[in-house]
């Protein structure tokens, strides 16, 4: 019998457990409200140490900024037979442990795992699925990654089915990346939009942006492949073929010269990405790569620059790298 | 369990070698496939090396193979097998030469010999073991001893030690016995034993050896299994992880781990069998105040920067009178070799106290057996999630040997005279500034200031539990600091690297002192530019 346990009662985390119930596991969801819109059979508990026994198999869909915290929690009640993947956008910073450097450095999810649990068999999902859709059972992609083939195994056993296809990478790293720059590239997609930028200068603007994320995350030691498929640049074309990612939403907003506060306020909900972008635009300028676009993105939310202007800045950019 | 049977290690070599074989033979799936890559491998090596006859009797093999495919060959494919194996086993097990053997015990400089080879110690006369012991003192033991004494009765340990020289093996040796730890063995590369100097103390140390030059799958697998059989035995094992020296003289920044991953394989194995040996690896730092081959190694570094490297088959450890030039010096010296022992750990990178227990970083305790069961809960071997867990395990090393680095005065002055250099010089590459010629002389004051403030960050650092200072760093004085290098550094290297003069100090060699810099590159001590490995 397949097993599987999610955390997290967002929209994400439900549609994770959904599509597991319809890949035929048995999944137990850790959530601390009830939900009408989870199918019957799969159960609800507020127990992690439950969760934990449930299967050896965990998927974390929790905010990036829960997720030391969980770790933390769930780390009592695991051992090295457990199975953690995430479906997380987003770095967390920590004081650096390089001697080397004294800020603050971008930890993967993973390497939070890895700090706050006994665990090792790491996992993330990623790509250019969408969370409504795969609540409706809509055929999707996913990507998964992970060092240990037979998480991947585990991911592929427990989700996919008649309606959900899954690509593997080893790049774990690469694929924590491309899916955290890409909800920055995301805020750039809306921006663009808002500012009223013609649809070919558009396309231009996010494939240099994959691009030169891929820069930036081959200092981290990602693999530049994984952001020219589907957990990079895939994920991004999902992004700007519809509205509903709240980064693009917000891009929007910004664009249309709404202030930082009011376009959230709106929104009604957290978006990492803002507090990514300057720190991703910091990690660029400190190791010698040049993301003109990321670093935008990161001006236009601290308000700094009007639209007109940033697209300006952008179009006067130093050409680096290839067509 | 064993009690690291050390001693008993040559009674058993050759009953080991038919265990090898057997396992290696019952755990091949086609052996034509493994010969055939063997005889193509070997065939290829032979010829560019102008050995016609073993060119002759491979060429013999791989024709063999070619009537072995179907089912009914499996066994004569098998005899082939068995037959290679047993000659690779036997390879790696080595032999006694007793003429090597004669040639280093009559030739090799009396103080030396006792330096390379401390149980010697008894059978010299008294004014030998003076100045045998004199040497020996110089060489200090800190870290996590009383620990290891406790784990070493309980399981395997495999020590994975920073590697910077070839006096590193009798070095470790001699700490170990010095601190009570029972000794080990270590594969050795096969080179190394050509050298009769090296040769004579590596047999003693219980070292196997390793032919480099032997790239094809049946090698590996039977080198593999030796090694997991020695742990499994309870063998103390000893590793370079690094896998050959630093170049650069800076820690390593990367490591494969190797055959050090066997320490794995030998714990799942004897799980399997119900009689679990715990293997813990201790992450060690060999630090010297003075690298034996500093010229040589830098030299290399800087010429093969992004080449492959090729292995050094001459250089000052050839060279009886630079060991010689060596261990005076190093007796001059206070402290000038340190051997560090770090924080044991399982093998799955986890931290294990006293009694052999597993915590992670939280402190909670964990059960290794869980790292490798599969999904039904059965105990496996699984090659792929194997390499990962020994992957990471490297990577906590590399943090261990950060921490454990024994910053010396050498290290100290070499990093504040690098840094007055590329001050001089902003814009220079690397390559500008060690191709430097003509002598710089940097004004004493601005050195001793200089000096001051990267001890000033050593101790913060020191502070965070990042690095570990030597006594002659953390407690003495700018001015002493500079002394205890310049007496170290002038007089052993084949001419003096940094001298005082009236109108200042004269850096007189920019390679030696980035060498010497490098060791504190990684902590962000000194300068980076110039670190790869």
């Amino acid at each position: 019998m397949k097993q599987l346990a999610v955390v997290g009662g967002g929209a994400w985390g439900v549609a994770l457990a959904t599509a597991a119930h319809a890949a035929g596991s048995s999944v137990l969801l850790y959530s601390r409200r009830p939900h009408g819109d989870l199918p019957s059979a799969v159960e609800r508990t507020e127990d992690l140490a439950a969760l934990a026994r449930h299967g050896r198999t965990i998927l974390l869909a929790v905010p990036s900024t829960h997720v030391r915290e969980l770790a933390r929690e769930l780390g009592d009640h695991l051992d090295g037979h457990h199975v953690l993947v995430h479906g997380i956008r987003g770095l967390v910073p920590r004081p650096s442990s390089d001697p080397s450097w004294e800020g603050d450095e971008l930890a993967t999810i993973s390497a939070i795992l890895r700090e706050e649990t006994p665990a090792r068999r790491f996992g993330a999902l990623g790509g250019p699925v969408l969370t409504e859709e795969l609540a409706k059972g809509l055929p999707s992609v996913m990507v998964a990654a992970s060092h240990y083939p037979e998480v991947l195994e585990e991911v592929r056993e427990n989700l996919a089915g008649a309606t959900v296809r899954i690509y593997t990478t080893d790049d774990l790293l690469g694929l924590e990346w491309a899916s955290a720059l890409m909800s920055i590239l995301g805020i750039a997609v809306g921006f663009a939009r808002g500012a009223g930028v013609a649809a070919g200068l558009a396309s231009a603007f996010a494939i240099r942006g994959v691009h030169e994320s891929a820069r930036v995350a081959i200092a981290a030691g990602a693999q530049e492949r994984t952001f020219l498929g589907l957990g990079g640049f895939g994920d991004l074309l999902a992004a700007m073929s519809q509205n509903a990612r709240p980064e693009v939403r917000l891009g929007e907003a910004l664009a249309k010269g709404a202030s930082i506060d009011d376009a959230v306020k709106e929104l009604g909900q957290r978006i990492e990405a803002i507090e990514l972008a300057p720190r991703i635009a910091e990690f660029a300028a400190r190791h010698k790569v040049a993301a003109p676009i990321l670093t935008t993105v990161a001006e236009g939310i601290l308000g700094q620059k009007s639209a007109p202007e940033l697209v300006q800045k952008l179009m006067s950019a130093p050409i680096s790298g290839l067509a | 369990m064993s009690r690291a049977p050390i001693f008993h290690f040559n009674e058993q070599r050759q009953e080991l070698v038919q265990a090898v074989v057997d396992r290696v033979i019952a755990e091949t799936r086609d052996p034509v496939l493994l010969l055939n890559d063997a005889a193509f491998h070997e065939i290829r090596r032979l010829e560019l090396a102008g050995d016609q006859d073993a060119v002759t009797r491979w060429r013999k093999v791989a024709r063999m193979l070619g009537g072995l495919v179907n089912d009914g060959g499996r066994g004569r494919a098998l005899e082939l097998l068995r037959e290679q194996a047993l000659e690779l086993a036997h390879d790696i097990n080595g032999n006694f030469d007793r003429r090597v053997h004669y040639f280093a015990s009559r030739f090799l400089p009396a103080g030396m010999s006792v330096f390379l080879r401390p149980g010697i110690i008894a059978e010299r006369n008294p004014l030998e073991i003076l100045k045998g012991e004199a040497l020996a003192e110089r060489i200090v033991s800190s870290g996590k001893i009383a620990q290891i004494r406790r784990l070493a009765e309980l399981g395997t340990v495999v020590y994975v030690p920073t590697h910077l020289s070839n006096l590193d093996s009798p070095v470790f040796a001699y700490a170990l016995q010095a601190s009570g730890l029972p000794p080990v063995t270590y594969g050795a590369g096969k080179n190394l034993f050509t050298n009769p100097l090296l040769s004579f103390f590596m047999r003693n140390l219980g070292a196997y050896r390793i032919d480099r030059r032997l790239k094809f799958e049946l090698y590996k697998q039977v080198l593999k299994t030796y090694s997991s059989m020695l742990i499994e035995r309870g063998f103390h094992s000893l590793f370079f992880p690094g896998g050959t020296r630093s170049r650069s003289g800076g820690v390593e920044r990367k490591l494969k781990l190797g055959l050090a991953g066997t320490g794995l394989e030998a714990y799942i194995r004897t799980t399997q069998q119900g009689k679990s040996q715990r293997v813990f690896f201790v992450p060690a730092t060999i630090n010297y105040m003075l690298t034996l081959e500093a010229e040589t190694l830098i030299d290399d570094w800087l010429q093969e920067q992004g080449r492959a490297r090729y292995i050094i088959e001459d250089d000052e450890s050839t060279r009886v009178d630079r060991l010689t030039s060596l261990a005076r010096k190093l007796v001059q010296m206070e402290e000038s070799c340190a051997v560090r022992f770090g924080q044991p750990l399982d093998p799955f990178g986890n931290e294990v106290d006293d009694d052999g227990r597993s915590y992670d970083r939280r402190g909670r305790e964990v059960d290794p057996r869980s790292y490798i069961v599969d999904r039904d809960g059965k105990v496996t071997i699984d090659h792929s999630r194997d390499a990962q867990y020994t992957r990471e395990l490297g990577e906590v090393v590399m943090e261990h040997y950060l921490k454990d680095t024994v910053a010396m005065p050498t290290h100290v002055v070499a990093t504040a005279a690098f840094a007055l250099l590329r001050k001089r010089m902003p814009n220079a590459d690397l390559f500008a500034l060690v191709r430097r010629r003509d002598e710089s002389v940097v004004p004493w004051r601005d050195l001793i200031d200089e000096i001051e403030r990267t001890q000033r960050r050593l101790l913060d650092l020191e502070g965070r539990d990042a690095i570990t200072l030597s006594s002659a760093v953390r407690g003495a004085t700018a001015t002493e600091v500079l002394g205890d290098a310049e007496r170290a550094l002038n007089g052993y290297h084949s001419h003096a690297i940094l001298r005082s003069r009236e109108q200042g100090v004269a850096l007189l060699d920019p390679k030696v002192l980035l060498y010497y810099q490098n060791r504190l590159a990684a902590h962000g001590v000194a300068w980076h530019g110039g670190i790869a490995r």
